[in-house]
C-alpha cells in the first residue's frame, strides 16, 4: 500500500500506522489494545453493524482552529470503535472512566434478559459474553423483576437451534446469511425487547452454510443439534485437520472426546476457506466416529466375511498377490492421503510390476482425457481460490457451484459482493447462484458448445489480435457456419443475453469455472476445448477452473495413481488399465487381483452391473476400508482403515494446495493408515518398503516428486502450499472444435 | 567421682510420677478407639466419599455440567449430559448427566468439586472406608454415587411441568 495511504492514530497513546478508513477496533488490535466487542466481525459488512455498543471508546480529533493552531477536539459522546474509521491524528482512549462506566452499564443491559444459565450452556467457557462480563461487567445486576421466557432449542433449522433467551441481539447471523452465504435466511422479527431472529416467515432455515453462525454467534443461542450437550470445551482436545467431504480443503478442529469425534471447527485460512466451512463438512464428518466403523480384518470363509486377526488377513493378501503375479490392480485413493498414495503406486509399481492404478470412478477422466494440459499446461484449475476475489468477472458454467465445490462458490460471491467483481453463469437449470449472476442463462442440457460458439464468435470480431494464434485459420473456419442466432436456436439462451455475457468476458480478466454438467458431459473434451478456445481468445489462458470433485482427487493424480503416469505426471513407458478395464477384465476373470482402496465401485462407479459383476466373480479382491460398504460386502478380504482423524498426512486440495493432517485419536490397535497396509503388504513379500511415519514419505516425495519439492513437513505451516507447475505455457493454440448435438453423441469411451 | 545413684533415683522418680499420672488419666478420657467397633463422630467439613444429591421430591440436583470436572485437579471426573425429556426426567431443566464417574483412587479430596457445583449436587460426605480389592471397583459410576431414592419421592420419571413446579417448592 502507498504511503499516503497510511494514517496516523493514537489508542492509549501508542502510536499506530495503518491504512486510511481502518475501523478503530483493528488500529486498537494492531497497537496491542484490547477493546471488548460482540458484533463486530471483519468479515461481515458494517451496514448493519454496531449494534452491541461493547467497543465504546472516547475520541479526540484534531481541528485547526481560527488561529491557524491545531488542538485536539474530543467528541461530545463515546464512539463505537467497530464502525468508526480512523482518520489522520485521531486519539482514541480505551481506558478512561467514562468508558470503563460505559462497559459496566452496556453489560448490565445485555444481562437484563440474559437467563445466565452458563451450566447447561454450550457456549459455557467458550463465551465472549462470560468473558467480557468477567473482565468489564459490573459484579451484579439491578434488576430484580422476572426475566422474559421463551421456548428452549427452537428447532431453526436440520442443523442449528436456537434459544432466544440468550439472543443478545447483535445481528452477525443476519449479517452472515446477507453478507456470506446469500441466503438471506435469518432476520429480526418484532421490534425492543420483543425481538428474535428467526427465518422471514418463519419456515425452517434452509442454507448450505447454516453451521457457520453457530461459530460467529457471540452467545449461546445458535447451537449445533448434534453437538447440543456433548461436551463441555474443558472436556475436549482439539486437532488441526482438513475436511474430506469435497476437494475445497476446508481447514477444520477436530474436537474429540474420549477418542470420539464431537464436533468440527473451522480454522482460519484465508487462502482456502477463511473461516467458514459448509454443511456438509461441519455435520458430516461424524462419520469417523460411527459404530459402523471396521474395526478388525475381515476374511471370507465359507462365503461369508468373518473376523480374522491382521496377519491372518494380510498373509492371505500376500499369498493370492504372490500368485497373481502382474495380473493385479488397485481402484481408489480419492480419500486417501498423498502419503497413502505414493506407497501405493510405489508398491504397485515397484514391487508387483505392475501400472494397473487409477483413482477416478466417474465418467470424467482428468487429466488424460481433459486435454485441460495439452492445451493450458495445467490439469485442473488455472487459479487459487483467492485469485477468484480479484477478477473482473467470473463465467460459472455448467456448474451448481454451491453444491459442487462449496467453498469456492463463497469466494465468487465474494467477488460480487464485496469486490465489485460480475459473475456470469451458464447452466443447464437454475442453481443458487442466481442471486447474483447477472446474467444466468440456462441452456439447453447438453448444449454448452452452441452457446461457447456463439460467445468465440463475438469475441473473434473484437478481437483482432488473435489472428495471431497458431490455429487461427482452421479455428476461425470452423466456425463459419456460427452466428449468434444460431447459437441462440442450438442452446436456447437468447442473442442478446449471448451478446452480454460476451461484453462481460470482454471487459477484463475473466476466470472460467466448469462444472459437472461438463465434465459428466457425453462429449465432455469438446466443451472443454471449446471452453479453452474461449480462454485464450479472450487472454484468459492462465483462468480456466475444472477443479476435481473429491477430496484428495488432486493428489491422487499428481501421486500418480493413473494408469499412464507416474508421480509428477512423468509419463510410463507401458500404461497399464484404467477402472473400467480393470473392472472388465475383473469381470471376464481376467484379473487376479483386485485392491479397493477406499473405493466403492458399486455405490459410485457409473456402471454398477459391471461393478457387481467384477467384484463377485473370480478376482482375488482386497478391499481397504472404514465400512462394510456394499463394495467391500463383495471382497474377499476386508482390511480396516484408518480415518482423516487417526493418521498423519497430506491432501492436496482443488487449487493444488498441500496441507497437514493431524491424527486425533486411535480407532483400535488394528487400523492402520493405507500406506502401513501396503508397506506391511511389501515387508512380507520381502521387498520392505521401511517407512515409520507419514513425514519419512512425505521427505521421500519432496525428493522423487519435483512438483512438490517445497512441501516438505516443516515449510507447509497452517497455511498450507499450493504447488506450481514450473512454468507457464507458451504456445497458446486455438483448435476447431465440433458442435455435435446431444442426441447424435454416443457415450465416449 | 560422682555420686551415681541420686540421679538415677531421681529419673525414676520422674517416670513413675508420668505412668501414674497417665494411669489416673485414662480413667478419665479415652484416647485409643476401638475401631471398627467403635467410631469417632467426624466434624461437620470433613470430606470424604462423594455423594449425588437429590431434591427432596427425588430429581437429580446434577444437571451434567462438568464444572466439578473442570473444576477437579485430578482430573478423576467423568461427565456425560443427555437431555431430559418429558417421558424421562431426571432432573429440573433440560440436561442432566446420563454417566457420571469418579475415579476415586485420583481423588485427593479437595472439594474443589462440590465448590464448583452450581446445584449443590455433588458433595463429598463422612464415609471414609474406601478400601477395595479391585481397582475397577474404584470407579463410582452414578448409580453408586446417588442418594437413594427418599421414601416418599414421586414415582419418576415425572412429566416437566411437575418437575419444575417442584424444585424449590422441596426445599422449604
Ligand atoms: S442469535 Fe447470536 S448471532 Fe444472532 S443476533 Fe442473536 S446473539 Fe447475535
Ligand atoms: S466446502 Fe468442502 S472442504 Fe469445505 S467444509 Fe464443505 S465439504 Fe468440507
Ligand atoms: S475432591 Fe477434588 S480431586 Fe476429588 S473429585 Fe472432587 S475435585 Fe476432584
Ligand atoms: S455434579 Fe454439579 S458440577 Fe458436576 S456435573 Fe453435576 S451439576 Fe455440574
Ligand atoms: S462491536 Fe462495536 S457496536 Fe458491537
Amino acid at each position: 500500500m502507498a504511503d499516503n495511504d497510511l494514517v496516523n492514530v493514537k489508542i492509549d497513546g501508542i502510536a499506530v500506522q495503518v491504512p486510511k478508513g481502518t475501523p478503530a477496533i483493528e488500529a486498537a488490535k494492531k497497537a496491542g489494545v484490547d477493546i471488548p466487542f460482540f458484533c463486530y466481525h471483519p468479515k461481515l459488512s458494517m451496514e448493519a453493524g454496531a449494534n452491541c455498543r461493547m467497543c465504546l471508546v472516547e475520541v479526540a480529533t484534531p481541528r485547526k482552529g481560527p488561529d491557524g493552531t491545531i488542538s485536539m477536539a474530543k467528541m461530545p459522546k463515546p464512539q463505537t470503535a467497530c464502525s468508526l474509521p480512523v482518520s489522520e491524528g485521531m486519539e482514541i482512549e480505551t481506558q478512561t472512566e467514562q468508558v470503563i462506566a460505559d462497559r459496566k452499564a452496556i453489560l448490565e443491559f445485555l444481562l437484563i434478559n440474559h437467563p445466565l444459565d452458563c451450566p447447561i450452556c454450550d457456549r459455557g467457557g467458550e463465551c465472549p459474553l462470560q468473558n467480557n462480563t468477567i473482565f468489564y461487567g459490573p459484579q451484579n445486576s439491578r434488576f430484580i423483576e422476572e426475566k422474559r421466557h421463551f421456548p428452549k432449542a427452537y428447532p431453526l433449522s436440520k442443523h442449528v437451534v436456537f434459544d432466544r433467551e440468550r439472543c443478545i441481539h447483535c445481528a452477525r447471523c443476519t449479517r452472515f446469511t446477507d453478507d456470506i452465504s446469500g441466503d438471506h435466511q435469518l432476520a429480526f422479527l418484532k421490534r425492543g425487547a420483543d425481538m428474535y431472529i428467526d427465518t422471514f416467515n418463519q419456515s425452517k432455515m434452509v442454507s448450505k452454510f447454516s453451521g457457520n453462525v453457530i461459530e460467529i454467534c457471540p452467545v449461546g443461542a445458535l447451537l449445533s443439534r448434534d453437538y447440543r450437550f456433548k461436551a463441555r470445551p474443558w472436556d475436549i482436545l482439539s486437532q488441526k485437520s482438513i475436511c474430506t467431504q469435497c476437494s475445497n480443503g476446508c481447514n477444520i478442529k477436530l474436537d474429540y472426546r474420549v477418542g470420539r469425534l464431537q464436533r468440527v471447527n473451522a480454522r482460519l485460512n484465508e487462502a482456502v476457506n477463511e473461516e467458514w466451512t459448509c454443511d456438509k463438512g461441519k455435520f458430516g464428518m461424524d462419520y469417523v466416529s460411527t459404530d459402523q466403523r471396521l474395526v478388525t480384518p475381515l476374511i471370507r470363509r465359507d462365503g461369508a466375511l468373518q473376523p480374522a486377526t491382521w496377519s491372518e488377513a494380510m498373509d492371505l493378501v500376500v499369498q493370492r498377490l504372490k500368485e497373481a503375479g502382474k495380473s493385479v490392480g488397485a481402484i481408489g485413493g480419492a480419500r486417501c492421503t498423498n502419503e497413502d498414495n505414493y506407497i501405493l503406486q510405489k508398491f504397485f509399481r515397484n514391487v508387483l510390476k505392475s501400472n494397473n492404478l487409477d483413482h477416478r470412478l466417474g465418467t470424467y477422466l482428468p487429466p488424460a482425457q481433459s486435454g485441460l494440459h495439452a492445451r493450458l499446461g495445467y490439469h485442473t484449475m488455472g487459479n487459487a481460490i483467492a485469485d477468484f476475489e480479484r477478477m473482473k468477472t467470473i463465467f460459472v458454467i455448467g456448474s451448481d457451484l454451491v453444491n459442487e465445490q462449496p467453498i469456492l462458490f463463497l469466494r465468487v460471491r465474494k467477488a460480487w459482493r464485496f469486490k465489485g467483481g460480475r459473475i456470469i453463469a451458464a447452466n443447464p437449470a437454475a442453481t443458487q447462484i442466481s442471486e447474483f449472476a447477472d446474467p444466468e442463462v440456462t441452456y439447453r442440457a447438453g448444449a454448452e458448445v452452441a452457446l461457447l460458439n456463439g460467445i468465440i464468435k463475438i469475441l473473434a470480431e473484437r478481437n483482432p489480435s488473435a489472428a495471431d494464434l497458431p490455429g487461427y485459420g482452421d479455428f476461425i473456419k470452423s466456425l463459419a457456419g456460427w452466428s449468434i442466432e444460431k447459437a441462440a436456436e442450438e442452446s436456447g439462451v437468447s442473442a442478446e443475453r449471448i451478446r452480454r455475457i460476451a461484453d462481460a468476458i470482454f471487459s477484463g480478466e475473466t476466470a472460467f469455472i466448469a462444472g459437472k454438467a461438463v465434465t459428466e458431459h457425453p462429449d465432455a473434451s469438446a466443451v472443454i476445448e471449446a471452453i479453452c478456445n474461449l480462454a485464450v481468445l479472450s487472454g484468459n489462458a492462465a483462468n480456466v477452473n475444472i477443479p476435481v470433485t473429491q477430496c484428495n482427487a488432486q493428489g491422487a493424480m499428481d501421486m500418480g495413481l493413473l494408469p499412464d503416469s507416474a508421480p509428477g505426471y512423468t509419463p510410463v513407458e507401458e500404461p497399464g488399465l484404467n477402472t473400467r478395464q480393470m473392472l472388465e477384465a475383473a469381470a471376464d476373470s481376467n484379473l487376479k487381483a483386485l485392491w479397493l482402496v477406499g473405493a466403492d465401485p458399486v455405490a459410485h462407479y457409473t456402471d454398477a452391473d459391471l461393478a457387481k459383476r467384477a467384484l463377485g466373480g473370480d478376482t482375488f479382491v482386497i478391499a481397504s476400508e472404514l465400512f462394510l460398504t456394499p463394495s467391500a460386502e463383495l471382497a474377499d478380504v476386508v482390511l480396516p482403515v484408518a480415518s482423516v482423524a487417526e493418521k498423519d498426512g497430506t491432501y492436496t486440495n482443488c487449487e493444488r494446495r498441500v496441507q497437514r493432517i493431524f491424527k486425533a485419536f486411535e480407532l483400535s490397535p488394528d487400523v492402520h493408515p493405507d500406506w502401513f497396509v501396503f508397506a506391511d503388504a511389501s515387508g512380507r513379500l520381502e521387498q520392505p518398503l521401511p517407512y515409520f511415519s507419514a513425514r519419512d514419505i512425505l521427505r521421500e516425495i519432496n525428493v522423487t516428486v519435483p512438483l512438490y519439492a517445497d512441501c516438505s513437513p516443516q515449510k507447509l505451516g497452517n497455511e498450507g502450499i499450493r504447488w506450481q507447475y514450473p512454468s507457464a505455457k507458451s504456445d497458446l493454440q486455438l483448435v476447431p472444435v465440433e458442435y455435435r448435438p446431444l442426441a447424435k453423441v454416443t457415450v465416449a469411451e | 567421682m560422682p555420686d551415681p545413684v541420686k540421679p538415677i533415683a531421681k529419673g525414676m522418680f520422674l517416670t513413675m510420677k508420668h505412668y501414674i499420672n497417665m494411669l489416673r488419666a485414662r480413667e478419665k478420657t479415652n484416647v485409643t478407639v476401638q475401631y471398627p467397633e467403635e467410631r469417632r463422630e467426624q466434624f461437620s467439613r470433613t470430606r470424604w466419599r462423594h455423594v449425588l444429591t437429590r431434591y427432596d421430591n427425588g430429581l437429580e440436583k446434577c444437571i451434567g455440567c462438568s464444572l466439578c470436572a473442570g473444576a477437579c485437579p485430578a482430573r478423576c471426573i467423568y461427565v456425560q449430559a443427555a437431555e431430559n425429556s418429558d417421558e424421562a426426567r431426571y432432573s429440573p431443566g433440560e440436561r442432566y448427566a446420563v454417566r457420571y464417574e469418579i475415579n476415586i483412587l485420583r481423588c485427593i479430596f479437595c472439594g474443589y468439586c462440590q465448590e464448583a457445583c452450581p446445584t449443590g449436587a455433588i458433595v463429598l460426605r463422612k464415609d471414609f472406608e474406601l478400601a477395595d480389592y479391585n481397582r475397577k471397583d474404584f470407579l463410582y459410576t452414578k448409580e453408586m454415587l446417588l442418594e437413594p431414592l427418599p421414601i416418599q419421592a414421586d414415582v419418576l420419571p415425572v412429566p416437566m411441568e411437575k418437575a419444575r413446579g417442584m424444585v424449590g417448592a422441596g426445599k422449604e
